[in-house]
């Protein structure tokens, strides 16, 4: 195998030797090259296949932007990642990665057949090809797209890696360590202040790194670059971070930054994360992105083989690669020049300097000259040829517009460069105005809105000495903004390879431009012709054109096509390019992995779940669990062989005839506490309190302003000046907040302080005629006899030991109690419970049981039998409202037309006329089943059941005009059939409350 | 309030589930707070975020009209009854929370980086003998700082297997090295 590795160049280790795969063939790399670069010493171009026409492909860059060479990686099971830039993944031992996008092989793939259909997928294509029929949308069109979409094959195993998540504070984060960065944190560390480097790439330096020939204070680039390193490096106040992308500049200066840190190690560490994102707060950002070279734009610019000029000088000084033997330079820009003098250097045969200008500096051509380079200045390329690997190029004399005659050179690598596009991605995150400069053909970073600085070539700055400049000035601005001054830092830079050069949309042709396959989105396929036709369709900004074409809509957002879209779109509209206007950037900057996005949030750690301390005795008995808003919850107890019909059934039985024992730890409990707590109480709940006893309870209910209920539950006035307040399990957060903010927003003057003692306490509800007996022998320090401690009374007490707060109340019909111990304590006293419960058959219940027993008795459940809609008086529980109060949160509102018209929505009972029918909750319910279709809809079912008490179904139902729908029949039609059923009210079980006054 | 190390928490940072005492959240008018520093028999702070201890009773002002209450949990019934004595004159809310919330104590040089895996506030800010209402991971908690390598966290009961777990798998990122 021929080996393109040149001797002396490059920083890679060339004696540590990594050996690799791609497409299964065994391959030999050096420490410290990419896939890409090792593939090129390999002499590789090859490395994929095109999105929509499968054309081959090589890498066209060097860096993160990379369309092209997109592989496949993978290193054991879940560790396969599709899409991966060969020109960033750096090889290891043992690196296993594939080719894409081909079948049934990367050098003979069938869907290249697309390439010669391609007047078929032109702009907009699937809009015109897949209109007709209809029918063949879902079954044909739709999937034969979503396949073809995309490239590489999407993982199918769990991810086992773990990903990692900081928060970071710093005065200065420096986003990229090139030249401008590193100057500007050389000027920032000095004064002290905590400064953040970052960069993408395995190590810093940005574009020193491609130049080693430059002179910086005396020495050599790469030896400054060092010292420069070694001595930021132990700056306290300085973090060098590597391989570590800024992907999001958010408002207020929150940089997000993905850092890549395991993926380029033969060997993963134990516990180590593969990526972290770090969330930074930075006071001040020095942005020095740098730019990004232009592709220019011509029939056949995408042959593996064609590269980006800059790239092939990367490839050479970086990674010690040549990218070819006979490589032709195509450029616009002095740039390229020196590519073509460095690979001359390093014994390339350079075929020719083809440039589009007429003029260039003197010196460069001596240059070329000196070294034996033919130079065709005033030329376009019209053509390349090469299946696999670019075998020649086609070039024309342009002369006053008119394109002469052709000449084709031999190549085996065709060296572009269009011109240089500064990277304004974070930039533009930020929302920070654009500024078109006329002259360079280029968007420059304009009016700023966040605390930062661009630097360097990220501001359209050309040259090694001019961009250090931009950057000392960048980190002095950032430093005096946090009050410092600092020293200047100057550098005196020698053999500089300043230059400049033009822009262009399509290159000149004397062939017909409309057969050309000019690329502009490498990574989407998307070529001139396409920009033109969509224009010729009707697409006057650039964000239509965008979504048209798909131009930048590709994993890379358009880093090297954006540009060159828009200067051909503003072209064919004849208009200047920001009236056509720029795509908007989004993050992240480069494809960034989800498992970073997601950080510790997966397996066990995926989601909190909150657990009351009884949860581990419900786990132990084979409890099922529901969640209920953050919470779970035991949902029944079955036993061995039994459903949850079964299940249920008997834990409502055995409540309603002996004892249930049941977790409410859940409920929200709020403490209200203060000489003006039963005012603010007053003002709160619809309910009166002002004569509610200490040692007493009450129902209580929470309207919003709108007259709406909003909560309820148990209130228990333990003091004059002290509340128990319980919520809905679901209500507990959005209860206090409201309180909070009545009080500090309208009520200020009033006394009361609020605490959340939700986590406080565990409450074991227990219900059943035998709830006394049970309970009686264990509780100290009060009498509750049914006299001493009727229905709705609440102590302070001690029960089996446990300090406790007691309250008499029910939520089941049945003789009930809540017992609130510490909830440390929780788990000890269920368990004391059911022990001295056995004599009675205590059965312990979940929410099921718990909302068949209430439903038997018509207690409403906030969110179920209501859905924010509905009144005191829709759900029949006006007699909650205190009317002789002279106010209340929502009592004006329940005096609006609407709220009191008499055909809103009530709560009402339903009676199944065949009683072995339980209707489905949320099923809807007509009054004429037999209307024509659509029917109308006068309610829907809320909470629906079946009674083992009454020996048949129950449901609720909210129906318009229901309390005067006594006693008539509804219909729920359901599929294929219709039920009816009979309007009762809420009550179905023990309405006259007797078997609450058990002795 | 003596710490004892739990088991499963290999990493730099040492974890401990801090074992019971009496904490109580006061909440009190500021212009009232001498008297409830009387009961209390601790002068409290009154810059929102400082703390004050004093021979095993200690307090941080938490907002501003809002005190964290730290004693010995043998000492709960005397404190209560100190308060209630002046409740009358003074009126306050002096809410019983020691079992609302569960305490993990980290030692260590690298406790600070250990926070900030999932605690968004600037710790640095944070000095000895501050504390601070924030979230970790989402989870409400306070955060006390006790020194420079040394904090607590006290989190909402439900909450406390989530934090807890999070500071493990975050302790074993940090033994790993990178």
């Amino acid at each position: 195998m021929t080996s393109f590795r040149v001797k002396d160049r490059g920083r890679v280790k060339a004696d540590r030797p990594v050996r690799f795969s791609f497409d299964g063939v065994a391959y030999e790399g050096c420490e410290g090259d990419t896939v890409a670069s090792a593939l090129l010493a390999n002499g590789v171009h090859l490395m994929g296949r095109g999105f929509k026409y499968h054309r081959p492909r090589g890498p066209v860059t060097a860096g993160s932007e990379e369309p092209n060479a997109l592989i496949g990686t993978s290193r054991g099971v879940g560790r396969f990642e599709p899409n991966t830039r060969a020109t960033v993944q750096e090889i290891y031992q043992g690196l296993t990665t594939e080719s894409q996008n081909k079948w049934p092989s990367l050098k003979f793939d069938v869907g290249a057949i697309n390439d010669r259909l391609y007047m078929l997928f032109s702009a907009g294509f699937y809009y015109k090809t897949f209109m007709w029929p209809r029918s063949f949308w879902d079954k044909v069109y739709e999937p034969f797209i979503r396949r073809a979409a995309g490239l590489g094959k999407a993982p199918v195993d769990v991810d086992p890696d773990h990903y990692a998540s900081r928060y970071l504070y710093c005065d200065v984060l420096i986003v990229g360590a090139g030249p401008s960065g590193l100057a500007a944190a050389l000027a920032a560390a000095q004064t002290g202040v905590n400064v953040v480097v970052v960069d993408e790439h395995a190590e810093m330096g940005g574009s020193l790194l491609s130049e080693p020939s430059v002179g910086i204070n005396g020495k050599a680039a790469w030896d400054w670059l060092e010292a420069t390193l070694d001595e930021l490096g132990r700056l306290p106040n300085v973090r060098l971070m590597t391989r570590t992308t800024a992907i999001g500049y958010y408002h207020q200066n929150m940089i997000a930054l993905c850092q890549k840190l395991t993926d380029h190690l033969a060997e993963l560490p134990t516990d180590a994360p593969r990526e972290r994102m770090w969330r930074v707060r930075a006071k001040q950002v020095v942005l020095g992105q740098g730019a990004i070279e232009r592709p220019l734009v011509f029939d056949g610019n995408d042959r593996p083989g064609v590269m980006l000029a800059s790239a092939a000088q990367t490839y050479l000084n970086r990674y010690g690669v040549k990218v070819g033997n006979r490589p032709v330079i195509l450029t616009s820009h002095d740039s390229a020049w020196y590519a073509a003098f460095d690979l001359a250097d390093a014994g390339a045969k350079v075929g020719a300097i083809v440039d589009t200008r007429n003029d260039i500096q003197a010196a460069l051509m001596q240059q070329a000259k000196a070294r034996g380079i033919e130079t065709l200045t005033g030329h376009t390329a019209t053509a390349t040829s090469g299946r696999l690997r670019v075998k020649s190029v086609r070039v024309n004399p342009v002369r006053g517009g008119r394109v002469g005659k052709a000449r084709t050179i031999d190549c085996d690598a065709l060296l572009m460069s269009g011109g240089w596009t500064p990277s304004l991605h974070l930039f533009s995150h930020t929302k920070g105005s654009l500024h078109w400069d006329a002259e360079e053909n280029v968007y420059l970073p304009g009016q700023q809105t966040e605390e930062c600085h661009i630097a360097g070539a990220g501001r359209g700055l050309w040259g090694i000495a001019a961009v250090l400049e931009d950057g000392v000035k960048a980190g002095t601005a950032a430093v005096r903004a946090l009050g410092h001054s600092c020293d200047a830092v100057r550098f005196d830079v020698s053999d500089d390879r300043t230059g400049n050069g033009v822009t262009h949309k399509e290159l000149a042709t004397d062939r017909s431009p409309g057969r050309a396959k000019a690329f502009i989105d490498f990574q989407n396929d998307v070529t001139a012709k396409d920009i033109r036709l969509a224009v010729r369709e009707g697409m006057r900004s650039i964000e239509h054109v965008k979504r048209y074409t798909t131009n930048g809509m590709a994993t890379d957002q358009g880093k090297m096509s954006n540009m060159n879209g828009l200067m051909i779109a503003s072209d064919a509209l004849q208009k200047e390019a920001p009236q056509v206007g720029l795509t908007t950037f989004r993050p992240p900057y480069t494809p960034t992995t989800f498992g970073t996005f997601a950080g510790y949030h997966k397996g066990s750690h995926f989601e909190l779940t909150r657990k009351t301390p009884i949860d581990s005795w419900a786990e132990e008995h084979g409890a099922a669990f529901e969640p209920v808003a953050l919470w779970r919850r035991a949902w029944y107890f079955p036993k061995a062989g039994e459903t949850m019909h079964m299940a249920v059934s008997r834990e409502c039985k055995a409540t309603r005839e002996s004892i249930g024992i049941f977790d409410a730890s859940t409920l929200g409990k709020i403490e209200v506490s203060g000489p003006d707590a039963v005012e603010f109480m007053n003002r709160m709940y619809t309910n009166p309190w002002t004569k509610l006893a200490p040692g007493r309870c009450r129902y209580g209910l929470l309207l919003g302003e709108d007259g709406f209920i909003r909560d309820d539950g148990v209130i228990g006035r333990m003091r004059d000046d002290l509340f128990h307040v319980t919520t809905t399990t679901g209500g507990a957060a959005r209860v206090l907040n409201m309180m909070e903010d009545y009080l500090q927003t309208e009520w200020p003057d009033l006394k009361v302080w609020l605490t959340s003692t939700t986590e406080e306490w565990a409450t074991i509800a227990l219900n059943g005629p035998n709830a006394r007996k049970l309970l009686a022998p264990l509780v100290e320090g009060v009498d509750i006899s049914a006299d001493a401690f009727p229905h709705m009374s609440v102590a302070e007490c001690t029960v089996a030991g446990f300090s406790s707060r007691l309250f008499r109340i029910s939520f089941t019909g049945e003789l009930g109690f809540e017992v609130n111990v510490p909830a440390r304590h929780g788990r000890a006293l269920w368990k004391k419970l059911m022990q001295a419960g056995r004599q009675y058959d205590i059965c312990p219940y979940g929410t099921e049981t718990m909302h068949v027993l209430r439903a038997e008795k018509g207690y409403i459940i906030i969110g179920q039998d209501t859905d924010g809609t509905v009144t005191p008086q829709d759900a029949g529980i006006g007699w909650a409202i205190g009317k002789a109060k002279p106010d209340f949160v929502g009592k004006r509102s329940l005096s609006r037309p609407d709220i009191v018209a008499r055909d809103r929505k009530h709560l009402v009972g339903l009676l199944t006329d065949d009683p072995k029918i339980v209707l489905e909750e949320g099923a809807q319910i007509v009054t004429d089943p037999n209307q024509p279709l659509p029917m109308k809809m006068i309610g829907h079912v809320t909470s629906s059941y079946w009674s083992e008490a009454l020996g048949r179904s129950i449901a609720m139902a909210l129906v318009a005009g229901g309390h005067e729908k006594m006693d008539q029949t509804l219909y729920i039609p359901m599929p294929g059939h219709t039920v009816a059923a009979k309007v009762t009210g809420t009550v179905f079980y023990d309405p006259a409350g007797e078997r609450l006054k058990v002795e | 309030m003596n710490a004892h190390v739990t088991p499963n928490s290999p990493g730099p940072v040492s974890l401990t589930i801090v074992p019971p005492f009496a904490r109580f959240s006061l909440r009190i008018a500021a212009a009232s707070v001498e008297a409830a520093s009387k009961a209390f028999g601790l002068e409290l702070p009154v810059k929102i975020g400082q703390g004050q201890a004093k021979d095993g009773r200690a307090a941080w002002c938490l907002g501003p009209d809002e005190w964290l209450l730290h004693a010995v949990e043998t000492e709960t019934v005397q404190i209560m009854e100190a308060f209630a004595r002046f409740r009358p004159e003074t009126p306050h809310s002096l809410t019983l929370i020691s079992d609302r919330e569960i305490t993990i104590a980290m030692e260590g040089a690298r406790a600070a980086e250990l926070l900030s895996v999932a605690c968004p506030i600037d710790l640095a800010r944070i000095h000895p003998g501050m504390a601070k209402r924030t979230v970790f991971d989402s989870a409400q908690v306070v955060l006390l700082r006790d020194g420079p390598d040394h904090f607590r966290l006290e989190v909402w009961r439900s909450f406390f297997p989530h934090v807890h777990e999070l500071l493990q798998i975050a302790n074993r990122e940090l033994a790993s090295g990178y």
